[in-house]
């Protein structure tokens, strides 16, 4: 009843229904024309579309000609501008992946997702890396938005399957699985990430026997991925616990020893419950890759503060922070949208 | 033969085996781990041990409330940085709890154009991260203020530019602290007469002036007894002299940047908290209070409220704990907070990288287990009570 009043509410009684209600509407239409009118007139109307240098900027508004001029650092950072290719096939083989892996008829998905955990890790970091034939390009010229994907696929594909471990160990009846678990989990989710980020740089090359290095991107993968792995398991866990008893039970009555009925019977659901929360994890941690930025690795958001450094582009500063801030609002915009409405579906 | 070993069917000495194992494989890769790390070090020519913590640090910190000076010893910088992270979390904590329950309850509001914008704010807050917040309002709006000749004015006694914000300084503590002790006394005046009307009403039935005693003694005696003690005292207020103010205390930019970032962050999740809070109540509740004859503000305090504040109590603690570990955020614009003064500073002049990553994580968890026991109290004292 109240839903289909709301429906048929106009626009006008929305807006002007009582006098208060049109007095609140046009001190705010005021407000918000107040803000935005300069906003707008800043980055479209009054902005400069077109030139190559600093000195194509005449107009008074924002000069994206410096998103221009820049787009390829946004995207790869340092890398070198002829192997480009590279980054972008690894991400082609990811995303075609992931799509195989969405529209594959039910019985192949699991295999399939198998198969790709087992090649596309390697097949990326050979790509990008190079070796075996590849131009070898250190870390340190890889950047941008490729390296905000690279970072947060890597460290989910450590987080993930550790995290279900940890919620499985945290479910245990073993009373030492169960502690490690549990202070795992609290001590990684009670230290802030930017602490974990610099532990990492910091302990993996003193813990490592003499003459092992231990490269600093990989370091900060491995932080991150132990990090969000502490949150994923509560995210699982909160899939674990809505499950009913009775599941494992009857598994174990058919004679399924533990592994087997979490493999087959668990997992499967409890994760399909879970997916939501898993997601919003990975936009935690999406946001989180900015951090690295702390031990002189340059992401997307790494690069645009870099860029501001430039002395041929002199106060950019707002065009860069729009620029980068948009492209990470689209992309946890998107993800979060994807993950309510999986939470709808349920 | 085959019956000796029948035990290791027997599901108790599998689980022990199994649990033994597991122990056994991570005390020896801890092991290996530590001696890898004593080698390097003695390599290196770091000796290991605490002994550090007395040396001189002559490292110099632009923003102190302790009374560290550069020829004190580490451990005095070690708690500089800690009062530092607690004053911009607490102040952090203050403002975004305000500012997320009234964008909170904007986005009820029966006024759509109310509901939208705080809709809008919260979708575009948290889907950006926190460290773009806290460069943007660093590099782009603090930066962007003008220098100090031109600087905003605020009402006259403080000033805001470029190089931070300056704030009048009261000469001597003393009305201030008379006033502190005016409010504390009117607090424990409230919890008494509290008790003593909770006992009325549940021996007689009868209602006593909550609402009106308790907004004379929360509101009203402390109002009166801050702005008493501000008339009172002499204002130390910042003059403009040649290119920079002179008196006065200077927030500096880097606090200010921080503290803007963490509050108008956190506070487009804890209007997500507020709203979920609300929403949880059932009309019904509402409803049957307003069939016992309740009024709306009534309703308000006593049914929809405390029934809110159940769910929300579990969220805002986990909001509260993330807004103590994101004040480390700060390392990344250099404000002096335990992590960039100890992990970074510290750690460059000393190297004792396992000692100084050891207390910093330290200060994380014991400050975030004391926060989550509390809420965890308070949590039992407000959860529902089923029998």
């Amino acid at each position: 009843m109240r839903a289909a009043a709301t429906l048929s509410t106009s626009w006008r009684e929305r807006l002007f229904g009582t006098p208060t209600i049109t007095v609140v509407t046009l001190l705010l239409a005021a407000l918000i024309a107040w803000i935005a009118v300069p906003i707008i007139r800043w980055a479209l109307i009054d902005a400069t579309w077109n030139g190559q240098t600093r000195n194509d900027c005449t107009g008074t508004g924002a000069c994206w000609v410096f998103v221009k001029a820049r787009f390829g650092q946004f995207m790869y950072g340092f890398y070198p501008i002829e192997e480009r290719w590279r980054p972008n096939l690894a991400g082609l083989a990811f995303a075609l992946s992931g799509a195989a892996i969405v529209f594959a008829p039910k019985r192949l998905k699991l295999s399939l997702g198998l198969a790709a955990l087992v090649v596309l890790p390697p097949l990326g970091v050979w790509l990008l890396g190079g070796g075996f034939g590849l131009r070898a390009i250190e870390t340190r010229e890889w950047g941008g938005l490729m390296l905000t994907v690279f970072i947060s696929i890597y460290a989910s594909l450590i987080a993930i399957p550790l995290g279900i471990l940890l919620a499985l160990g945290r479910q245990s009846e073993l009373k030492v699985v169960k502690l490690i678990s549990v202070l795992f989990i609290e001590f990684w989710r009670g230290v802030p990430i930017i602490a974990v980020i610099f532990l990492a740089s910091l302990l993996l090359p003193l813990i490592m026997p003499a003459g092992i290095g231990v490269d600093r991107l990989a370091r900060a993968v491995i932080g991150l991925g132990f990090c969000i792995a502490a949150y994923m398991a509560e995210a699982v866990r909160g899939g674990l616990q809505a499950l009913p008893k009775g599941q494992r039970e009857a598994a174990t009555a058919l004679g399924l020893s533990y592994w087997k009925a979490t493999w087959f019977i668990i997992l499967p659901q409890a994760l399909r419950i879970s997916l939501p929360a898993i997601t919003n994890e990975f936009i935690a941690l999406v946001k989180n890759t900015t951090l690295v930025l702390v031990v002189s690795i340059l992401d997307l958001l790494g690069i645009a503060q870099a860029s501001l450094a430039d002395p041929n582009w002199v106060g950019m500063n707002m065009e860069a922070y729009v620029f980068s801030g948009g492209l990470y609002w689209l992309i946890c915009f998107a993800l979060s949208r994807w993950s309510r409405s999986m939470e709808r579906q349920r | 033969m085959a019956k000796a070993f029948a035990f290791i069917n027997d599901k108790r000495v599998r689980d022990v085996f199994y649990q033994a194992a597991l122990l056994i494989g991570l005390v020896a890769l801890l092991v290996y781990f530590i001696r890898n790390a004593s080698q390097n070090m003695v390599q290196a020519g770091i000796a290991s041990g605490f002994d550090f913590l007395w040396r001189t640090s002559g490292i110099e910190v632009p923003f102190v409330l302790t009374n560290y000076t550069q020829s004190d010893n580490i451990l005095a910088l070690f708690w500089a940085g800690v009062a530092n992270t607690m004053l911009v979390t607490v102040i952090a904590l203050v403002l975004s709890t305000a500012l997320g329950f009234l964008i909170g309850i904007a986005r009820l509001s029966s006024i759509w154009l109310v509901q939208a914008i705080a809709g809008a704010y919260v979708e575009f807050v948290r889907n950006i991260p926190l460290l773009f917040f806290v460069l943007f309002w660093y590099f782009g709006v603090i930066a962007a203020l003008p220098a100090p000749r031109e600087s905003l004015s605020v009402f006259g006694v403080a000033f805001l530019n470029n190089r931070g914000l300056t704030i009048p300084l009261p000469d001597a503590g003393a009305s201030f602290r008379y006033a502190f002790i005016a409010i504390a006394i009117s607090c424990l005046l409230h919890w008494l007469f509290l008790r003593w009307a909770r006992r009325r009403k549940e021996a007689t039935g009868q209602d006593a002036p909550v609402l009106s005693v308790g907004l004379f003694l929360l509101l009203l005696v402390p109002v009166l007894a801050l702005a008493w003690a501000t008339l009172a005292t002499r204002w130390d207020i910042p003059v403009l002299r040649g290119f920079n103010y002179r008196g006065g205390f200077v927030v500096i930019p880097e606090f200010v940047a921080l503290l803007a970032a963490l509050v108008t962050y956190t506070a487009g999740f804890i209007a997500e908290i507020v709203r979920g809070g609300i929403q949880s109540v059932p009309h019904g509740q509402i409803e049957a209070s307003g069939a016992l004859g309740l009024r709306p503000a009534q309703t308000l305090r006593l049914v929809t409220i405390p029934q809110a504040l159940r769910v929300m109590t579990p969220p805002m603690t986990n909001q509260y704990l993330n807004v103590l570990k994101n004040s480390s955020f700060g390392a990344a614009i250099a404000y002096p907070d335990v992590v960039s003064l100890f992990m970074g500073s510290a750690l460059n002049n000393t190297g004792q990288a396992i000692e100084i990553i050891a207390m910093t994580l330290a200060v994380y968890l014991v400050i975030g287990l004391a926060v989550s026991a509390f809420m965890n109290w308070y949590n039992a004292r407000i959860a529902l009570v089923t029998r």
